[in-house]
């Protein structure tokens, strides 16, 4: 499904990626472990097409696309679905209009109806309630005044209505409490947790992975993966640090 | 109609963002007249409706009840409104008039110039409720005086949309112990404007609200220029205005508050708010406050920006065009400006010419578009 080779990444003209090599499958679920300043966050704007964002050498290939000829929208429309960090704040724009448009402008890219107001409507309601956020909060302004976990929460509603390939989660667990984290894991197993579909976890704890089972983690240092392994990878992560294993 | 025109020059403080360059020839110009087809102008609010065309009242497709055509008691030292004499409408209510429902008022113009006077008064405790549309060309001036005995309500909304010329208008009013004057006013076409306003909050307890959404696009300039003078305690004044620039428009507002000596306990608010929608667009921002009381809340914000380049990008990730993305922030900047409109029917109205206004807008593919800006370096 992803076949990233090679790639080299900069950032206001500072190298971040430095020849990462990572293959992801469809059923498959991945984790990427590692430091502070590993370029975790780096890969998922690069992925996602973040202006400012810029590959510099290797290549960066989804579904048989050319990820590099693809604007942000256009990644969006084929599959490509970007969980925040830090979600972005909207003063104006409603969530559940937001998410209409978005929903219908990548239907028409792919040739697919619109959802009327009314289906729309029951499908919106349906993904939050699964997630435990109040339906009511789709009606408020993109994020404004969510707590942290209700804006992970949030995330995890828009990827359920959505409905991607490819999820790329950036730290979806920061902030988070232990309520808030069952239900984003259970969220990511149900959405993605598919033969078709495949996630790229970026996290720098061991904990959200008790609840979402990796196939494969990896390590991210220095620009590069520079260990790859089992589940078991990340709780020896855990138990040594990351200084032992980057090393 | 022609004038004699003496304009105030960019020399003079209060219009050195105005270009009036273009009024001397409107004012010389002759309407082209002929069928004008208002079908689609009207918005529907079910009240008396009123249509003047260059000016002229045409009374076979108007329903004017409570309302009066004939010479107003309106006159201005103001150098556009003094300009503005004759017959015009009349608006007078007392408590215990009959239900009106909104008042329609359309003006359209062939080109050419029109200047039509209106008074607006009302009793004490009376209500009313006056949307007003520009649409067409040529120039159209307006000076309306409004009183407000105590405790009465205006609400008014004016909608800008004629597709070129100029627009100018002048308010005066005077709103006495606890009546409240809201004007809300859009500009979604294509035409030069100057908004302009003296509102004396003359009474205990008065409210006093005047703003709007500007949006200009191509060489267009918007401005207004609007005073309000607390002369008595207690009162409360919002101005809220949202200009936008795309192109190399330009957007000026110049808001002033003054608060009298004997004005305690005036609660003021200001929040002037620019959005460029390209580098070479301007929006000039004038919060001028001038405070002679000592108890007295003012708040007062004005910032200049462009789209929050996160938020464009978090919209297109999720799968929104950049067109699309960059036409709901705008939408969403100016809708707090438009939601102060009572009418329901109007503030949809008014809502969607918002939204086609920023449709109409290209997707930026220069290098004036803030996407393309943060890439490569």
């Amino acid at each position: 499904m992803l076949q990233i080779s090679n790639l080299h990444a900069e950032v206001d003209g500072k190298q971040i990626l430095k020849g990462l090599d990572l293959a992801v499958n469809a059923g498959e679920v991945h984790a990427i472990m590692g430091p502070n300043g590993a370029g975790k966050s780096t890969l998922a704007y690069v992925l996602a097409g973040r202006p400012g964002y810029e590959v510099t050498d290797g290549t960066l290939n989804f579904l048989n696309f050319d990820l590099a000829e693809l604007a942000p929208h256009e990644r969006a429309a084929n599959g490509l679905f970007l969980g925040f960090q830090y979600p972005v704040e909207i003063p104006g724009v409603s969530n559940l209009q937001f998410l209409r448009e978005a929903l219908n402008a990548q239907r028409r890219g792919r040739g697919e109806e619109p959802l009327s107001g009314a289906e729309f409507l029951k499908l919106a309601r349906a993904q939050a309630a699964s997630l435990g956020l109040d339906p009511e909060m789709l009606k408020r302004p993109v994020n404004v005044g969510f707590s942290g976990g209700e804006k992970k929460r949030a995330e995890m509603v828009q990827m359920g209505i959505i409905d991607p390939k490819l999820a790329i989660l950036d730290e979806t667990d920061s902030g988070l409490d232990i309520d808030a984290l069952k239900a984003v894991g259970a969220g990511i197993n149900t959405i993605m947790r598919r033969p078709d579909k495949a996630v790229l976890l970026i996290t720098h704890y061991q904990r959200l992975l008790d609840y979402v089972q990796p196939d494969f983690v990896h390590v991210l240092a220095g620009g590069r993966i520079v260990r790859s392994g089992g589940a078991e990878l990340a709780h020896e992560l855990e138990r040594e640090g990351y200084g032992a294993i980057a090393a | 109609m022609t004038v004699a025109l003496a304009l105030p020059s960019a020399r003079d403080e209060a219009w050195r963002w105005s270009d009036l360059s273009a009024l001397p020839a409107f004012a010389d110009a002759e309407p082209r007249g002929g069928v004008v087809d208002v079908h689609d102008l009207w918005i529907g609010c079910g009240g008396p409706r009123l249509l003047f065309v260059d000016g002229r009242f045409e009374p076979a497709l108007s329903d004017i009840r409570p309302l009066a055509i004939g010479p107003v008691a309106a006159a201005s030292a103001h150098p556009l409104g003094s300009l503005v004499t004759g017959d015009g409408w009349t608006l007078e209510l007392a408590i215990d008039h009959a239900p009106v429902g909104t008042i329609e008022i359309l003006h359209v113009g062939t080109g050419g110039s029109s200047h039509l006077p209106a008074r607006i008064a009302l009793g004490e405790g009376a209500q009313a409720s006056i949307v007003e549309t520009y649409a067409g060309e040529g120039w159209a001036n307006r000076l309306t005086r409004i009183d407000l005995a105590p405790h009465a309500r205006l609400m008014r909304a004016i909608r800008l949309v004629q597709h070129s010329g100029f627009v100018s208008t002048r308010d005066e009013a005077e709103i006495a112990t606890g009546a409240s004057l809201v004007t809300t006013i859009l500009g979604a076409g294509g035409a030069d404007s100057r908004i302009d306003a003296q509102l004396e909050s003359a009474g205990p307890g008065a409210f006093v609200e005047f703003g709007g959404a500007l949006l200009a696009r191509g060489q267009q300039r918007h401005e207004a220029a609007v005073a309000v003078r607390h002369a008595a305690p207690g009162g409360s004044s919002r101005q809220l205005w949202r200009a936008v620039a795309d192109d190399r428009a330009t957007v000026s507002l110049a808001a002033r508050v003054e608060v009298a000596r004997d004005a305690q306990q005036t609660d003021g608010e200001q929040s002037l708010r620019g959005l460029l929608l390209k580098r070479a667009a301007t929006v000039n921002l004038k919060p001028e406050l001038e405070i002679f009381a000592d108890d007295v809340k003012c708040a007062h914000g004005a910032t200049v920006g462009e789209l929050d380049r996160q938020a464009l990008f978090y919209l297109e990730s999720r799968g929104l065009l950049p067109a699309q993305a960059r036409a709901l922030l705008t939408r969403a900047f100016v809708a707090d400006a438009l939601d102060r409109i009572g009418e329901e029917r109007a503030r949809e109205v008014f809502a969607d010419a918002a939204a086609q206004w920023l449709d109409a807008s290209p997707l930026p593919t220069g290098e004036g578009g803030p996407r393309r800006e943060t890439v490569g370096g």
